[in-house]
């Protein structure tokens, strides 16, 4: 098993390697000015000369290609173009935003989900089943952007019962920062107050996130229980005489886990890299809305520092994914 | 007294203390909400709060509370100056241009040090050393270097300005947060790898401002707390606080629930709704910018005969782009120097009139009409108005008199190298003045030397370059309008522009904010509102 997560890592390596050299190629291949961009419509040709020979932009690609590979090599992801800070500080102040929001996204849409599948397969054609199949649809058709506008005009303006945008109330102080993560660092502060806080506020933008996943997760999770309930090996444990809710619980959604586990690693994936929408609405100062306005003002530094990120996510979330279905069907080796 | 009733006491004492805790915290949080004003908007354009290099309107806002400027415009008069850290400044003649004598007032910065000539000089120094986005400003406006500027005493500044600049558009330009004044000896404890202290001023104030920066989440909140060593009081309000919210309709769910005082940012529509709320202000804020249709009038273009140029013009029905797209966001212009600054013409050109547009094509020998690339930003125009809907306007506008606009919608990276490279043939695009004074707008679109917009659109027009240079340096008030009024006739008549209009920074507040005021520069004194 040693051997195996040691050649996926390095597999690993290879991977994000080709990630820094696509993306590198792609941002530099747009047909525009990255020193217009960052200086404004109104900076003078001179100012752009400057600003190109400071920031390196005047030599030629395969150098500046060299030399970007020489600072990650040493931990440095280079400075942003727009906001000359370094791109580690930007992603450390970003990331866990976005991290916090997803791990709770992901923890509603296994909270509904999966639930509402095996109900919808165990009472298939019934109305609960018609009920999670309604819940699917509307979850899969609804657009992000309109349900999260609804959200906050619902439960926060209307009735008032969750707060608006942002991780915290205007009046609240955020903690120390140890994690990034607001409900660790205010545990950590010892401050339950802020913890209530935060948690209160990511109520509303997880639920929204979230949706997507719930419906997808409940739909796979019914069709690969549905399945898993007309094989043979079913029909045996139930003529021998075990249990409903043993046959369910030792035979078929164990069975079941592996499609549902599947799905599971790639949505959180794209839930980490695609929270835009959801983060701008509700103002979640996250990743999204970082790459977002680092690709339209050309800062290729910070598009390579989000894509790096991004694709070392989804490494490392596959390589979990991979790992666990090892614990969830033991015929399946590492060697 | 009984066990029972010893108890019961107790229980009551309890009770009343823990009430009275409640209470005493309630009043508390009350207090604070009172004294604290909560602005929500896109701030996203923030990247540093260090007053020499921020060139963002965001930046802008805070650090005009931050920090303190020698001269400054007062609420909505770009017209007047006014003493800041200058008690009183004089302007002479010299042999090689004029001096500007500058005397400071007693002042103290937030660190509790005295603000001292050395100060504004090491401030005005280090834009120029470190070439900030905005310190050309300094150097190819006001033409000053470091040896400009010299401190004969601790409360007098000297500062030599040669004949290539105008001590008016000087003094006009050292309102803006690039001449801020930072406490030195704060900033040079702070240095690293002579940077004259721009990495941590970026997140952190040494101003006189007053307000002083409590801390700046990145795209979550700004918070600022009052500086009590200002010498301009905020009586009222005590910290205020930026909120980052980019969309307007959470703008519009946190102040429909009281969260936030101010709305920054406002859609047309949502704006239009405010304005019927009985519990909301709906305020209208002048700005500098405007809208504009650019016609490249290269060798070959379609825009090459100034009778084109012209019959777009006329074809353009401003009043219904303001009314109906903009929902009454803008006002109809058709001068390059916008309404509100000394040498703007209300005059209105061209009335929409579509058959004098055609006779106009016609005569340039295109009454069929022609096909052209209209770039337009895939963003938001002012007036906070979808980039892409102004263009279906202009675009319908256009097709009433044979012309053919194929949109293509860019990025504004893309949009403006585009531009740049003179390769736009017609553009949607918006510009606003540096500096308060006509020149901010006079050079830029009228002298092609400048290798801005005239020369974006490849107009070289002899007459207007020598205008505009001769109007930028003119000190005679009277004279430089008489320029200003030749120069904009000019650009009316031949020039590569065609207004759309100034657009109004829409801004919604609760009934109970008083005194909030955002000038034409994007300036808003946070010290003199109140909130009930």
């Amino acid at each position: 098993m040693l051997t195996y997560i040691l050649r996926r890592l390095a597999l690993m390596v290879l991977v994000l390697w080709g990630v820094t050299l696509g993306a590198f190629l792609i941002s530099h291949a747009l047909p525009s000015d990255p020193a217009a961009a960052a200086m404004g419509n109104n900076a003078r040709e001179e100012q752009l000369a400057d600003f190109r020979e400071r920031n390196g932009l005047n030599k030629p690609l395969a150098t500046q290609y060299v030399i970007y590979m020489g600072q990650l090599l040493r931990g440095d992801m280079g400075t942003s173009l727009r906001t000359q800070s370094g791109i580690v500080s930007d992603l450390r102040a970003f990331f866990p935003a976005t991290l916090e929001l997803t791990l709770v996204a992901v923890v509603f849409a296994l909270l509904i989900g999966l639930p509402l599948g095996v109900i919808a397969a165990l009472w298939q054609g019934r109305p609960p089943d018609l009920l999670a199949r309604t819940f699917a649809l509307l979850g899969g058709a609804t657009p992000v952007y309109w349900l999260a506008i609804l959200a906050l005009t619902l439960f926060h303006e209307r009735l008032g019962w969750l707060p608006g945008p942002g991780r915290l109330d205007v009046y609240s102080l955020p903690p120390p920062t140890h994690t990034g993560l607001v409900l660790i660092d205010s545990l950590l502060a010892h401050d339950t107050a802020v913890f209530w806080d935060g948690l209160r506020h990511l109520i509303l933008p997880a639920l929204v996130l979230g949706a997507y996943s719930a419906a997808l997760l409940t739909r796979m999770t019914r069709s690969a229980l549905l399945e898993v309930l007309s094989q043979d090996y079913i029909r045996t444990a139930r003529s021998k005489g075990l249990t409903p809710s043993r046959v369910l619980g030792k035979h078929a959604v164990r069975n079941a886990a592996l499609p549902v586990l599947t799905v599971l690693g790639s949505l959180f994936g794209s839930l980490l890299t695609g929270a835009v929408l959801t983060e701008t609405i509700f103002s979640w100062p996250g990743i999204g809305g970082y790459a977002t306005t680092s690709a339209i003002s050309l800062d290729f530094p910070a598009v390579m520092g989000v894509t790096l990120i991004a694709g070392l996510a989804y490494s490392v979330v596959n390589l979990l994914v991979d790992l666990a279905y090892g614990f969830f069907d033991p015929r399946i080796s590492f060697s | 007294m009984s066990q029972q009733a010893v108890s019961a006491r107790k229980r009551q004492m309890f009770s009343w203390g823990l009430a009275l805790a409640l209470s005493a915290g309630l009043s508390l949080a009350s207090a604070q909400r009172e004294s604290t004003l909560v602005i929500g908007g896109d701030f996203s354009d923030l990247i540093t709060l260090d007053p020499g290099a921020s060139y963002e309107f965001s930046g802008s806002l805070v650090a005009g509370n931050l920090y303190d400027t020698l001269v400054i415009y007062e609420g909505n008069d770009l017209k007047t100056l006014k003493p800041r850290l200058a008690s009183s400044w004089t302007v002479t003649p010299t042999a090689s241009g004029s001096r500007i004598t500058f005397k400071l007032r007693d002042a103290k910065f937030s660190t509790g040090r005295t603000v001292t000539a050395a100060d504004v000089i090491y401030s005005l120094t280090r834009v120029i050393a470190l070439k900030t986005p905005s310190s050309f400003l300094l150097t190819d406006v006001a033409n000053i270097t470091a040896k400009s500027l010299s401190a004969p005493d601790a409360k007098t500044v000297v500062m030599d300005i040669p004949k290539t600049a105008n001590p008016n558009i000087v003094l006009a330009l050292l309102t803006f947060n690039v001449a801020g004044v930072i406490d030195s000896t704060e900033a040079k404890a702070h240095e690293k790898a002579g940077d004259f202290g721009t990495a941590w001023l970026k997140d952190h104030s040494a101003g006189s401002g007053p307000f002083m920066l409590n801390r700046w989440d990145r795209s979550a909140q700004v918070a600022l707390d009052v500086n009590p060593n200002a010498f301009r009081k905020s009586p009222n309000i005590k910290r205020v606080i930026l909120r980052y919210m980019a969309e307007s309709a959470a703008q519009q769910s946190s102040l429909n629930s009281g969260e936030i005082d101010v709305a920054w940012n406002y859609t047309p529509d949502a704006f239009k709704a405010a304005q019927s709320n009985p519990k909301l202000r709906a305020l209208k804020a002048e700005t500098f910018s405007l809208s504009y249709l650019g016609m490249n009038s290269a060798k070959g273009s379609p825009f090459e005969d100034a009778r084109v140029r012209e019959a777009v013009r006329y074809a353009i029905d401003q009043d219904g782009m303001i009314d109906s797209l903009l929902q009454g966001l803008g006002r109809k212009t058709q001068t390059i120097v916008p309404i509100g600054l000394a040498g703007s013409d209300p005059k209105i050109y061209y009335p929409y009139n579509i058959a004098r547009a055609k006779e106009l094509l016609k005569a340039a020998g295109k009454a069929n009409g022609f096909s052209v690339d209209f770039l337009v930003s895939t963003g938001s125009c002012s007036g906070g108005v979808p980039c892409q809907d102004l263009a279906a306007k202009v675009q319908s506008d256009l097709a009433k008199i044979g012309i053919k606009a194929n949109i293509k919608q860019m990025v504004n990276s893309e949009l403006y190298t585009t531009y740049r490279a003179q390769k736009a043939t017609l553009i949607q695009a918006d510009w606003s003045p540096d500096y308060p004074d006509a020149d901010g707008n006079g050079t830029p679109l009228s002298d092609y030397a400048a290798k801005s917009l005239a020369w974006r659109n490849s107009w070289n027009n002899a007459a207007a370059g020598k205008l505009a240079q001769t109007a930028a340096i003119e000190s005679n008030a009277a004279k430089r309008l008489a320029q200003y009024g030749q120069l904009t006739a000019l650009l009316a008549k031949d020039g590569p522009f065609a207004i759309l209009y100034q657009p109004y920074k829409p801004i919604v507040t609760q009934t109970g904010i008083q005194g909030f005021n955002r000038n034409a520069n994007g300036d808003v004194q946070f010290e003199k509102i109140s909130k009930k």
